[in-house]
């Protein structure tokens, strides 16, 4: 925390290499979060780089309060999702592009993630707009529940409830549709 | 209730164990025995949750948002580097406008971004839009910005099409066919720099540029760390880097704006010419015109960046 704390800093006084290592650690996460949450790639693509280039124009006003600087490009993501749905008046999840499958080897592992994906992003369809976001920040963003909590403005206790409940509606819902969850297992080989 | 509140805490400790420990269901579910059967069918759906959100960017859109990036970064090097009397005009200019639209608005420069061309907030919008014009350093920068209104200025139209307003229709056209034309300009061989680097027209950009930008990028990292311990030394080598990087940068936005500008031009009017099926019919002439126009126009902006 203090190396990001000296690392936001320096961007702050306009280090470019400090803004390029933020940039670096954090342009995956947040492109999968919007991703999942808005399910078209070249939104999400042009979304991603507007994010990194409004917080390029707002660090300055970035303070340092103990909230990670995830939170705060989180946060700059979140608005930026929101003013797409409100603009577009789409639902938040559209049908899914089957090109954002990562590409690999095996074809089997590649059908069981694609399918997974759909499934996912069919059932989150099914969510509250709270539920889906916590969905969408601790799984696709990767943030813990204390982050989500700062991000959503709520306590961890709320998000921690909220996660429940949306993995049970999850479950249920694939279930409902006959869906196999395939989940690999972090076992090493 | 306490009950759930202790299986919500365990269910995330579960997690964390699983996301970031990197533990399996089976190891985690050893710590919790006795919640084991009410733990694993969640645990499961976690992990596949998590494992089909673990998309990656595909390394062309990687490449291309990393170069983007590092030219606005370089843009906001190159600021500083400006005799500080132009920035005490420009900023002049800037706080004018703020403080004439606070004076007279007091906080409704916010409530007018989403403003429509019928709507008295709306000379507002523009002002702010012109302010943005201004802090936009660049040609290529206010470029970009111009092609962003424009799209703006499309929907505005849609809209008046859709209040039976002919004449915003012609208004908000001529300030379309407007930004068009200064995209044009502002594109043209002559017009885009870097600094004192002058952009390369498209002839010029060949495929090992492109393919060598990242290292580009990567030699800037560099050259920037290089000038804080050693700036003396090595001044030559920075300059090639960020000079390589530059030229890398501007062909990169350059072909990502003419890709815009071509979507747009063909979108564009497709999305006037539908309106012509639902529109009042007061505004079908107003229309036309705009259609008319803003195809010509656009076509003039794309070969300005080297169009087919």
């Amino acid at each position: 925390m203090q190396d990001e704390e000296n690392l936001v800093g320096r961007a702050r006084q306009g280090d470019q290499k400090a803004f390029a290592q933020l940039y670096e650690e954090h342009f995956n996460k947040i492109y999968r979060y919007v991703v999942v949450r808005i399910g078209d790639k070249t939104e999400a693509e042009d979304m991603t780089q507007q994010v990194f280039l409004n917080a390029l124009q707002s660090i300055a006003s970035f303070k340092w309060q103990g909230t990670p600087f995830a939170a705060w490009l989180f946060r700059i993501a979140h608005n930026q999702v929101v003013d797409y749905f409100r603009k577009n008046q789409k639902q938040p999840v559209a049908l899914f592009d089957e090109s954002l499958v990562e590409s690999d080897s095996n074809p089997q592992r590649m059908a069981e993630n694609s399918l997974d994906i759909e499934q996912l992003l069919s059932a989150t369809e099914r969510l509250t707009a709270a539920q889906r976001e916590v969905i969408s920040l601790r799984f696709a963003g990767g943030l813990a529940i204390a982050e989500v909590a700062k991000i959503m403005g709520k306590s961890q206790g709320a998000v921690k409830a909220l996660q429940h409940s949306a993995i049970i509606a999850l479950r249920k819902t694939l279930l409902s549709e006959n869906k196999v969850l395939v989940a690999e297992d972090n076992e090493k080989d | 209730m306490r009950k759930t509140r202790e299986f919500e805490n365990i269910l995330d400790e579960c997690l964390e164990r699983l996301l970031v420990r990197g533990e399996t269901i089976e190891q985690c579910l050893q710590h919790f025995p006795k919640l084991a059967n009410e733990l694993k069918p969640l645990l499961e759906t976690a992990l596949a949750v998590n494992q089909a959100s673990a998309i990656q960017p595909n390394s062309e859109f990687r490449d291309r948002a990393r170069y983007q990036f590092y030219s606005a970064l370089q843009e906001t090097g190159l600021k500083r580097k400006r005799p500080f009397f132009l920035w005490r005009l420009r900023w002049a200019a800037v706080m004018s406008i703020v403080l004439a639209l606070l004076v007279a608005s007091g906080g409704t420069v916010m409530a007018a971004s989403g403003s429509m061309p019928d709507e008295f907030l709306y000379p507002t919008k523009l002002v702010t839009e012109q302010a943005q014009l201004l802090l936009t350093p660049s040609a290529l920068g206010k470029a970009e910005l111009y092609t962003r209104l424009a799209d703006k200025r499309v929907d505005e139209i849609a809209r008046m099409a859709g209040k039976n307003k002919p004449e915003k229709i012609e208004q908000t056209a001529q300030l379309l066919n407007k930004y068009l034309t200064k995209i044009a300009a502002l594109t043209s061989a002559k017009g885009v720099k870097v600094g004192i680097t002058v952009a390369p027209s498209p002839g010029e950009t060949t495929a090992t540029e492109k393919t060598t930008a990242l290292a580009a990028a990567q030699a800037l990292q560099e050259a920037t760390a290089a000038e804080k311990t050693s700036a003396a030394e090595t001044p030559k080598i920075n300059e090639q880097a960020k000079s390589s990087l530059a030229r890398s940068i501007m062909s990169d936005r350059r072909a990502k704006l003419k890709e815009t500008m071509g979507r747009y031009a063909s979108n564009h009017p497709a999305r006037l010419r539908a309106l012509l099926e639902t529109a009042p019919p007061a505004t079908r002439q107003a229309l036309l015109d705009a259609i008319a126009k803003s195809e010509g126009s656009y076509k003039k902006a794309i070969e300005s960046l080297g169009g087919d």
